[in-house]
């Protein structure tokens, strides 16, 4: 990763911007239902281990060129995406064989409610960060890369 | 903020990451919670990890030229389609790896990297 964003700062122009932008994994994303104003929300969906360790790897590679002197960090922030299924099946269907998440989201509801509603648009609520970084001239130094 | 996209998504996205545009907000929506137009405006754009070309192609209207680079040829083929779909003339899709980029040294004055690193 570190070598990517040497390579990057290299066809950036000083004073570039780099936005670095992922899924948030330091938050929980959420299983919501859509009603007729807004969300139900009704489960939580937690981030596999793996990804939450791929997820260490890439704060530590932007930390390292920080810390290089190849970039400084300008602005950061999170929002909200919603990703939406066609209906309860499609959703759970998805969350079984995406790797990136490991809890099941239950609607713990009775079965007639469940019945009535399982053809409701159902979404996915999860968390996007990202930062921008400018492109510094020259490295402050030139500690040796891993 | 928070945004919805139109379209449930389907089978798209699980066994094929790269491809998995609707699993992402819409590339305006991205664009706005990171500064809006002014960040790309005439600019040249590499989008790092474009996959079918969605975001590149988003930007596209802005930018002066959008470059596209991803590991996967399928992707690649699948943003040049995307490309010729939509009409847009200045962004070029390519296949290769990070670690190597093809291009000269300062070539671009945005880079993005979204939910690529």
């Amino acid at each position: 990763m570190v070598d990517a964003l040497v390579e990057v700062h290299r066809v950036l122009a000083p004073g570039g911007i780099l936005v670095d932008a992922r899924p948030d994994s330091r938050v929980q994303a959420y299983a919501e239902r859509r009603k007729p104003r807004g969300f139900q929300r009704f489960g939580v969906v937690k981030t596999s281990r793996l990804e939450l360790a791929n997820d260490r790897a890439s704060d530590r590679a932007i930390t390292r060129v920080v810390r290089d002197g190849l970039f400084k960090r300008r602005r950061a922030g999170r929002f909200w995406h919603r990703v939406p299924f066609g209906d309860l099946a499609e959703l759970r269907r998805y969350l079984w064989e995406h790797l990136r998440f490991v809890h099941r989201a239950e609607w713990v509801v009775d079965v007639a409610t469940r019945k009535r509603h399982s053809n409701d648009q159902f979404v996915i609520r999860r968390a996007v960060r990202y930062e921008l970084l400018a492109a510094l001239r020259t490295p402050r130094n030139s500690r040796k890369r891993d | 903020m928070s945004s919805v996209a139109n379209d449930s998504v389907g089978d798209l996205g699980r066994h094929v990451p790269a491809l998995s545009s609707a699993l992402r907000p819409h590339p305006l929506d991205e664009l706005r919670e990171w500064g809006g137009s002014p960040l790309v405006r005439g600019k040249r754009v590499l989008d790092l990890g474009c996959g079918d070309g969605r975001l590149a192609l988003g930007v596209a209207r802005f930018a002066t030229r959008v470059e596209g680079i991803d590991p996967d040829p399928a992707a690649v083929a699948a943003a040049k389609r995307n490309a010729r779909k939509a009409g847009v003339r200045n962004v070029r899709f390519t296949a290769g790896a990070a670690q190597h980029l093809p291009y000269p040294d300062a070539a671009f004055d945005l880079v993005i990297l979204s939910w690529t690193l």
